[in-house]
């Protein structure tokens, strides 16, 4: 099965919320009571029950002020950080390269939320799970396209396959001209969402520059790991062969000490 | 009990020293169980991943005292070099590697066995800490928590590594040791061999307790 991709053109983005409300509707998340804190987004950030957020910015450039949306939500990287860190297998990549997530098997570790360098899962302490966008799996799965894509009235989000969801996107990106660029497919060998940024990376809030599996989990997973199963084989082995080629200590006194009493 | 026995370690010694070993022994299994996928199955007798990281983490509640009450009783003894008999034990590696004529002197504890005590006292320390963040870690900055797994692992791998190399050389390595820590008493000549010095300077003070 192809790899499939969702591209989301921010340049075309009007900040309406349709994919934040059509995936709280498909993925039954109701929304709860919040509070207004001075801007238009809302809620304030990613959470157990908002797996996609529009983010709102307001910046002003030489007396202008504009508005910037960003759809939020997973990346669905190759290189998953999360997918690394995940000890019980609740976290897997699919036949599409999304990644989803097994519920059942989440034991609610949380190493998942501090290993993904786009700080996108969520804890959930009433469910005592973690959970994230899993690209509709089930939607897609079924040759349906994800709900925030369908729900979304200007074309800035689509779903299809990677080569072609590329070649739109840096065919955009170029017609844009300017900063505009293509972010995704370059790092954590590539991710299954893309944007068009018609701004530069730095730009956006909350969005990582120079998104990497952190090294801390490269340390603890790639090099930490491997070690210690050879440093375990090498004690045993090492044990081993210290008992039939040097031979256990003598301490029943011989020698000299031979005729001292007790304990024989 | 046999006449002419020694008492080298007193009964609230061999308990701290079983709570952290029991302790230890669940955390590594059962820490193992999910460090590798392929270890997963260790979690089936207890009903899963999630009993297996709860019987982790509260077990870890017991390791940590038993580590406290650990350093506390043999910090003096095991903790501090003693110049110049470890260096010479040390330089022909207390005649575990290679023939020795005359192995070093030591005190109670040779400069081996007190390299075990920095390990286990260091990374047991580390493991607390790391191991209590990793419990609880929303509220902590993300890049704490991150490296707070990579040293839990680099822990696992220390720990794991001595742990092995004292349980063959408590048992089959050096064979009579494991009385020392299960009824408190050891032939005169296996402590001849193991604390020469401590043997000395006990029964010169006169305060080695012998069985009669
Ligand atoms: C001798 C001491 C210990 C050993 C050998 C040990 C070993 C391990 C190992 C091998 C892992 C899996 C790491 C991985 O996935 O790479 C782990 C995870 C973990 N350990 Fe420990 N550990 C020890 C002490 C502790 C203590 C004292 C605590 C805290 C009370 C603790 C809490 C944790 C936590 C929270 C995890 C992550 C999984 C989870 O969420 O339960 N550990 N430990
Ligand atoms: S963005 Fe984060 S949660 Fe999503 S696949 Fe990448 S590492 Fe995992
Ligand atoms: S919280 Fe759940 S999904 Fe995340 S790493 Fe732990 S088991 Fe995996
Ligand atoms: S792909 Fe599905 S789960 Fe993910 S943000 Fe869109 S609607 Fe939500």
């Amino acid at each position: 099965m192809s790899e499939k991709i969702k591209l989301c053109d921010l340049s075309k983005c009007t900040g309406c919320r349709g994919c934040q409300l059509a995936c709280k509707q498909w993925n039954q998340l109701p929304a709860k009571q919040t509070v207004n804190y001075g801007t238009y987004q809302n809620p304030p950030d990613l959470q157990p029950n908002t797996w996609n957020v529009i983010r709102f910015q307001e910046i002003s450039e030489n007396g202008a002020v504009d508005w910037l949306f960003r759809h939020d939500a997973c990346m669905h990287c190759t290189d998953a950080a999360c997918v690394k860190v995940c000890p019980s297998g609740a976290l897997y990549h699919t036949k599409y390269g999304t990644v989803a997530l097994d519920s059942a098997k989440c034991i609610g570790c949380k190493e998942c939320v501090f290993a993904c360098p786009f700080e996108v899962p969520r804890y959930d302490p009433e469910t005592d799970k973690v959970i994230k966008c899993d690209m509709c799996y089930s939607r897609i799965d079924n040759a349906m396209q994800p709900a925030c894509v369908k729900a979304c009235p200007t074309g800035a989000l689509r779903f299809g396959d990677k080569k072609e969801m590329l070649q739109i996107a840096y065919a955009r990106a170029k017609e844009l001209g300017g900063d505009a660029s293509v972010y995704g497919d370059t790092f954590v060998d590539g991710t299954h969402m893309i944007y068009v940024l018609p701004r530069k990376a730095a730009v956006y809030d909350r969005l990582p520059e120079k998104p990497r599996v952190p090294f801390s989990v490269i340390a603890w997973k790639d090099w930490l790991k491997p070690l210690s199963l050879l440093a375990a084989g090498g004690v045993v082995g090492g044990a081993f062969l210290h008992y039939i080629i040097h031979g256990p200590k003598d301490t029943s006194g011989g020698g000299d000490q031979a005729s001292r009493e007790g304990g024989e | 009990m046999k006449k002419g026995m020694i008492k080298v370690s007193d009964s609230f010694e061999r308990i701290v020293h079983w709570c952290m070993a029991i302790s230890c022994i669940i955390l590594m299994i059962s820490g193992l169980g999910m460090m590798f996928h392929s270890f997963n199955f260790i979690a089936i007798p207890v009903g899963g991943l999630k009993n297996l990281k709860l019987i982790h983490n509260f077990t870890g509640l017991v390791f940590i005292p038993s580590l406290l009450f650990a350093i506390l009783i043999w910090w003096k003894e095991a903790g501090i070099f003693r110049f110049p008999e470890d260096l010479e034990w040390i330089k022909v590696a207390g005649g575990y590697l290679w023939h020795v004529d005359k192995v070093p002197e030591t005190g109670k504890y040779n400069p081996g066995q007190k390299a075990f005590f920095w390990a286990v006292a260091f990374f047991g320390v580390v493991m607390i800490v790391t191991g209590l963040i990793m419990w609880f870690p929303l509220g902590f900055p993300v890049k704490l928590v991150r490296w707070m797994y990579t040293l839990h692992a680099l822990g696992f791998f220390v720990i794991f590594s001595f742990f092995f190399v004292h349980l063959y050389l408590g048992t089959v390595g050096v064979p009579g040791s494991v009385s020392a820590i299960l009824t408190g008493w050891v032939t005169r000549s296996w402590a001849e061999k193991q604390c020469p010095k401590w043997l000395k300077e006990m029964e010169e003070s006169g305060k080695l307790e012998v069985s009669e």
